[in-house]
């Protein structure tokens, strides 16, 4: 019953510079100039190391990274549909438990992530992503998150957020907001649950040290982990592809993306503003929210006011978390 | 030594699958194939079997998740039946295409609407163009023999594709009969152990599935057709193994039933044929020259082998157990391709097809002794008079 699968465990990176310097994300993609995704993917494969498997539902990260030859992709990875990267990383890791048991595999059991976006992870592919952390298979599921489904040319998904406009949520005189409803929670899905999970946690590229961490400590958990990774798009959102690590820390300074742990049902906050800049901060430089009118800003603005208040009461003080990188 | 034993079609798999040593099952209820997958979980609990057991949450994911398993190297098994087979339907191409040699075993069943949970061929045969080895057995014997022969075929490094192992439900699924339950070495001496030719690895970093430009595509497509082409050997010499090893005597492709001096045929696959060539002797009792051609392996084709079987024979009956609506021959699938294998023959038989034992229904010795009457007089007049005929809605 007891047997060992030889589970990789991870020490916390100190310091941003302190980072491994192997790179497992390396070029031989053509993702957009500043696209986040591409920045975050290479992040989690430094921190994660050679022992790993990506499995890559369809999404940016398939499209505009694996082109037959030459993938950048440094370790194992393999295609899913944009339905069942859950179902797939099943399999690779029931396979690897399996085979360790009959002897036919004999090395450190593999990180086994799945690097899905918004929509392979919260919408067409909520199911088998459900279904992983139900079934607690020991694999990291990544939602990175874009907000829409970029590579078909940038539709409307369950996390684009309220107002935003799309080629499938356009700004008219009828609509004149573009997207009217508000964005799944993903981490709280999966929190809310699925009892094999123990660990869930935020992200955004623009507190990378913050990020390597969590990827690593989500490795270093015995069953399924799940994170929520802010990574904008300069394409569908709108703004300057110079703005990217900007439009990341906006994001966390207006209250409009949180960076949290959940592990064992406590909370743990980490570059909780002191003051939360106005929600216009962050919407003003993206060009999907530019049709909105000050209604539908202040609708907005009373929406993030509810997460801040929530966070407020659920936060405890919080330790002094790693630097960020500059 | 074998073991004699009296099992049903789904009980016989899922001894096939154990004696296969399968590493990852994925299950999902649908009847009637459920069976297999029951047995499977208790060899699993009893520790008879040792295999992750994976509870898919659909049949999507059953699909999805042994595409992952068979990707990192281990023997992966599943099956579905009716609507549970085309809800995956999604995943038959990126698993043929990506040579992944999993197993899934059907035990067929009707398609919604409206619901039925009799057998009826049109749901494995909906994926047959996607590059799958295909066949329908017409015993429990031939199932847990399918089985084996699956894994051995579609494993072969010249092949490296994945099986649908076809029988009929109910009618085979949960009918006892005697089945020689293979001695595990006679097992060993015949399946090698799957061996993985790239999977995924940390010690040699392999990408799976990448975007291709439209000018590496008909390259892929045209190995994979490659393959088909050389696929018939790799059975001839799966089955002369097999039949060596376990003591049977099977043809590769295609049963043989007092075809020889045979002037009228039934061509037909699955569990149907029992009864069919029943009707044979009682046929031929009464001096119809009568016989059978029952189709092992619905991917690869048999063209050759059919042509060369049936290209005597002066009329035949295609026994449809499959819808092809707004088809060629406005009924079933099988006809479709006989026809086209009997085409270069500079004398070809009459054909013509006979819905039969749809939505489960069975089909009766009357019923062929009726299909035979029909194609006697065509056999006389030289032609078909008609594409198809639905039995039971066709006036005497």
């Amino acid at each position: 019953m007891s047997f060992d699968y030889k589970f990789q465990t991870f020490e916390p990176i100190k310091s941003f510079k302190g980072a491994p310097k192997p790179e497992m994300y390396v070029p031989g993609h053509r993702t957009c100039a500043g696209c986040g995704p591409a920045l975050n993917y290479r992040l989690v494969a430094k921190a994660a190391g050679k022992n790993t498997v990506f499995i890559g539902p369809t999404g940016c990260m398939y499209v505009a990274n694996s082109s037959y030859l030459c993938t950048p992709y440094a370790v194992s990875w393999i295609h899913a549909q944009i339905t069942n990267g859950g179902a797939v990383a099943s399999g690779v890791e029931a396979a690897f438990k399996v085979m360790a048991r009959k002897g036919k595999y004999d090395g450190p059991f593999p990180n086994v992530i799945v690097m899905a976006g918004d929509g392979g992870s919260t919408d067409i592919g909520l199911q088998a992503m459900s279904a992983l952390m139900y079934r607690g298979h020991k694999v990291l599921f990544i939602c990175y998150d874009n907000e829409s489904y970029a590579n078909t040319g940038i539709q409307v998904s369950p996390t684009t957020p309220y107002g935003a406009q799309t080629t499938f949520t356009p700004p008219g005189k009828m609509i004149p907001e573009a997207k009217k409803l508000f964005p799944k929670d993903p981490p709280q899905l999966v929190i809310g649950g699925h009892p094999a999970v123990k660990y869930v946690s935020t992200t955004s590229i623009a507190y990378p040290l913050d990020l390597m961490n969590k990827v690593r400590k989500s490795l270093s958990q015995p069953g399924p982990t799940f994170m929520h990774m802010h990574t904008p798009c300069p394409k569908g959102w709108g703004f300057d592809e110079k703005l990217t690590m900007e439009m990341g820390k906006l994001a966390v300074q207006t209250g409009m993306w949180t960076l949290y742990e959940w592990e064992d049902g406590e909370y743990k906050y980490s570059h909780l503003p002191k003051e939360y800049k106005p929600v216009s901060d962050y919407m003003k430089p993206q060009g999907r929210f530019a049709h909105l009118k000050e209604e539908h800003i202040a609708k907005m603005q009373a929406f993030i006011d509810q997460k801040i208040a929530h966070v407020k009461a659920t936060a405890k003080p919080v330790e002094a978390a790693p630097p960020a990188a500059s | 030594m074998a073991d004699k034993r009296y099992l049903t079609g789904c009980s016989a798999a899922a001894q096939a699958a154990k004696l296969a040593e399968v590493e990852v099952v994925c299950s999902y209820p649908i009847r009637p194939y459920t069976a297999i997958m029951m047995e499977l979980a208790k060899m699993v609990a009893n520790g008879e079997l040792d295999a992750e057991f994976v509870h898919g949450e659909g049949e999507h994911a059953q699909l999805s998740v042994v595409l992952g398993a068979s990707a990192a190297g281990a023997r992966a098994y599943t099956g579905s039946a009716g609507v549970g087979v085309t809800y995956a339907m999604e995943l038959y191409s990126p698993i043929a295409g990506g040579r992944y040699p999993l197993q899934m075993a059907i035990a067929d069943r009707t398609l919604d609407p409206p619901g039925d949970f009799g057998s009826e061929h049109t749901d494995a045969l909906s994926f047959r163009d996607q590059g799958w080895i295909m066949g329908w057995a017409c015993s429990p014997q031939e199932v847990f023999d399918n089985t084996l022969m699956g894994f051995r075929i579609g494993e072969d490094p010249r092949v490296m594709l994945p099986q649908a192992i076809c029988q009929d439900g109910y009618f085979i699924s949960h009918i006892p009969d005697t089945v020689l339950v293979a001695d595990p070495a006679q097992v060993k001496e015949f399946l090698p152990p799957y061996k993985a030719p790239h999977p995924l690895s940390m010690e040699c970093p392999v990408s799976h599935g990448p975007q291709i430009r439209p000018d590496q595509g008909a390259p892929m497509d045209a190995q994979r057709a490659a393959t088909f082409l050389g696929l018939p050997q790799v059975i001839k010499e799966a089955t002369a193994d097999f039949n060596r090893i376990f003591g049977r005597n099977y043809d590769p492709f295609l049963e043989k039933y007092k075809l020889e001096d045979a002037e009228i045929a039934f061509f037909i696959q699955g569990a149907h044929a029992n009864t069919c060539r029943q009707t044979v002797d009682k046929l031929r009792q009464s001096g119809v020259k009568a016989g059978m051609a029952r189709l092992r392996w619905v991917r690869p084709w048999p063209t050759h082998e059919i042509a060369e079987a049936l290209g005597h024979v002066k009329a035949i009956a295609s026994v449809e157990t499959s819808t092809s609506y707004g088809g060629a021959m406005r009924g079933g699938n099988l006809i479709h391709e006989l026809r086209a294998s009997l085409y270069d023959l500079d004398q070809r038989p009459v054909v013509t097809s006979f819905m039969a034992g749809l939505g489960g229904e069975t089909i009766w010795p009357e019923d062929f002794e009726y299909m035979a009457k029909v194609i006697t007089q065509m056999a006389k007049d030289k032609k078909a008079d008609q594409y198809v005929r639905w039995i039971g809605f066709e006036e005497e």
